[in-house]
């Protein structure tokens, strides 16, 4: 919706006319996009260079053509990271999107605590990443941790949280739940929050149930705001290093040696920087794809409304 | 319609689901304070109240910010994120306010903006080894202000879309009037609209500190020795000697308070920082 509004100004007060300051509104602009051309652009085609090369001792060595990218085909490690970080999404998202969403849901409304939650569901969001995993090490203590104690204490058996292959990967789960869930709440609370209160009045003036006003009003427009979600969380997923870093460090063996990891060992760990810069663009290219799908997708969902407008 | 009762105990279900949000999301921080302020000998024992359980002491807290190392990389940590959230910000802000007052012909608004955000959809870990190639020629490794430039640049999304929804939002009636009173583009800028949209500005910075304080892969891979950042030596503690509880507890503090607590006063602009404008907080 919000998106509409912005697309109806654009066209409505197309910039004023400065006619003859062309100088002056590059002025504006062409600091910040120069800055961005030096440190994102040239890099980058500087890694394109670098992908063509072996390395030895940390310097540029032979030039192998596409040899760098064949390699990845047979390399089974890479293949495991790939399936890491999948395996991670999948536990991940849904179930940040489906807890953030509901508890949206349920406090979209007015009550006394919420302001002090929404203040309160921020602070995980800029907690340090690499903090986090390192004081995940001392809550998932296997004896007399804090998690294992409750669970003791429940009747439970103690859990090999860092030290089983599934169990080590569900604790940085746990953890990206912790620190993500509140941006999914807050996102989604702020949209629901963006829908007018009439047409819910109209809706129960024609006699919806609550489940129906949920149903055919709330879920439609809201399902723009959770395919952004979505592709916000997928792109960070994609791009989780810290935690696994300093909570695991990939262990047990190679259980939760996400992509990011993968590649950074392959790049600083064995100065294998050729190889490491083909799993880069790797990366990207997946993360571009999912981008541009997903984003299609959105755009789709937004154009019929703007019609209306 | 339902009968009070039901009211009632609907009413007392959101309560309780509130408030076990509320012990999930703390839960951490609380017990890494209180990891921080046990005695040695208390700090495997998974006691949680002080005073009842056992006695606080704020000695490892002495211990701690009395390491040399530990001062210079708090205080290179803070060198580091306010320069690069300075310098996010007076790039980013004159960008934001191009996007939205003038309009480009050679590449659309559109286009333009998109280049920005594609900052944050990048995986750092693509970048970071044509940067190391990169900044080891220029003999740059292991110096604070590389890491100040990249930082900055890795931020530079946030300014541009949290005062770019700032300027659009600004009736342009204000810097219209102040052009017929004579004010050059300049002036107008400057001294209309930047006063007007102050409260954005500070809340992009504080985020843009955030993030630089926050960030780790860079942090870790350019520096070695002189220029650690607080993140870099959290994230790169061995311990060979078991895990030190005290000692996990008051680092983890001491590095995620900060961002923490000022991201608190940035509140109302991180909602639309975070999803590109997209939904407004």
């Amino acid at each position: 919706m919000q998106t509409n509004q912005q697309m109806a100004r654009d066209i409505r007060l197309p910039m004023r006319a400065h006619r003859g300051n062309d100088r002056i509104k590059h002025g504006f602009l062409v600091p910040a996009a120069t800055w961005v051309l030096i440190f994102t652009l040239f890099p980058l085609l500087f890694a394109l260079y670098t992908m063509m090369y072996s390395f030895r001792f940390g310097r540029f060595n032979q030039f192998v053509y596409a040899n760098n990218l064949t390699r990845m085909l047979g390399d089974k490690n890479l293949h495991n990271a790939l399936r890491v970080t999948l395996e991670f999404i999948i536990l991940a998202v849904p179930i940040e999107m489906v807890l953030g969403f509901s508890l949206a849901i349920l406090l979209d409304r007015e009550i006394r605590g919420k302001h002090i939650l929404r203040t309160l569901m921020i602070m995980p969001l800029f907690a340090t990443p690499v903090a986090i995993g390192y004081l995940g090490i001392t809550f998932y203590y296997e004896r007399h941790g804090p998690i294992n104690v409750l669970i003791h204490a429940l009747g439970g058996a103690e859990i090999p949280w860092l030290s089983h292959p599934i169990w080590a990967l569900i604790s940085i789960v746990l953890i990206d739940i912790w620190q993500w869930t509140p941006f999914v709440f807050l996102i989604a609370l702020a949209a629901l929050q963006g829908i007018p209160l009439d047409l819910y009045e109209a809706a129960q003036a024609d006699g919806c149930s609550a489940f129906q006003r949920f149903r055919y009003l709330t879920l439609p427009l809201m399902i723009p705001t959770l395919w952004l979600i979505v592709l916000l969380r997928l792109v960070e997923c994609l791009k989780v290093l810290e935690i696994p870093t300093t909570l695991t460090r990939g262990g047990p063996a190679r259980a939760t040696e996400v992509y990011s990891l993968f590649t950074y060992r392959t790049a600083l760990g064995f100065f294998d920087l050729g190889y490491a810069t083909a799993q880069g663009f790797l990366l990207l290219a997946i993360a571009l794809l999912m981008i541009s799908v997903i984003f299609s997708r959105i755009r789709q969902l937004y154009q019929p409304e703007s019609r209306d407008l | 319609m339902r009968s009070p009762a039901q009211e009632r105990v609907q009413q007392l279900l959101i309560i309780a689901i509130i408030v076990l949000a509320m012990l999930w999301v703390l839960f951490p921080f609380y017990w890494a304070f209180v990891n921080s302020i046990k005695q040695t000998a208390d700090a495997f024992q998974p006691g949680l109240i002080p005073f009842l359980q056992f006695d606080p002491t704020f000695e490892h807290w002495q211990t701690e910010l009395a390491i040399p190392e530990t001062q210079r990389a708090m205080l290179t940590s803070v060198i580091l994120s306010t320069c690069a959230a300075t310098i996010a910000l007076v790039l980013g802000t004159p960008a934001a306010y191009a996007l939205v007052r003038f309009r480009f012909t050679w590449i659309s608004n559109t286009q333009l903006m998109i280049w920005f955000l594609a900052q944050r959809m990048i995986p750092p870990v693509v970048m970071v080894i044509p940067l190391f190639l990169i900044m080891r020629e220029l003999y740059l490794l292991d110096s604070i202000w590389a890491l100040v430039l990249l930082d900055a640049t890795f931020t530079l999304p946030f300014p541009v879309i949290i005062m770019s929804q700032m300027f659009r939002e600004l009736p342009i009636e204000l810097e219209e009037a102040a052009r017929i009173d004579g004010a050059s583009p300049i002036q107008e800028f400057a001294q209309v609209a930047l006063p007007l949209v102050t409260p954005g500005l500070v809340a992009a910075w504080i985020i843009c500190l955030a993030f630089s304080w926050n960030e780790f892969l860079f942090a870790k891979t350019l520096t070695t020795e002189t220029a650690i950042p607080l993140s870099a030596i959290i994230g790169g503690a061995e311990h060979y000697r078991g895990v030190l509880f005290w000692y996990v507890g008051q680092r983890v503090l001491l590095m995620m308070l900060p961002p923490v607590l000022l991201t608190l006063l940035a509140q109302r602009y991180i909602v639309r920082g975070l999803t590109f404008g997209a939904v407004k907080g």
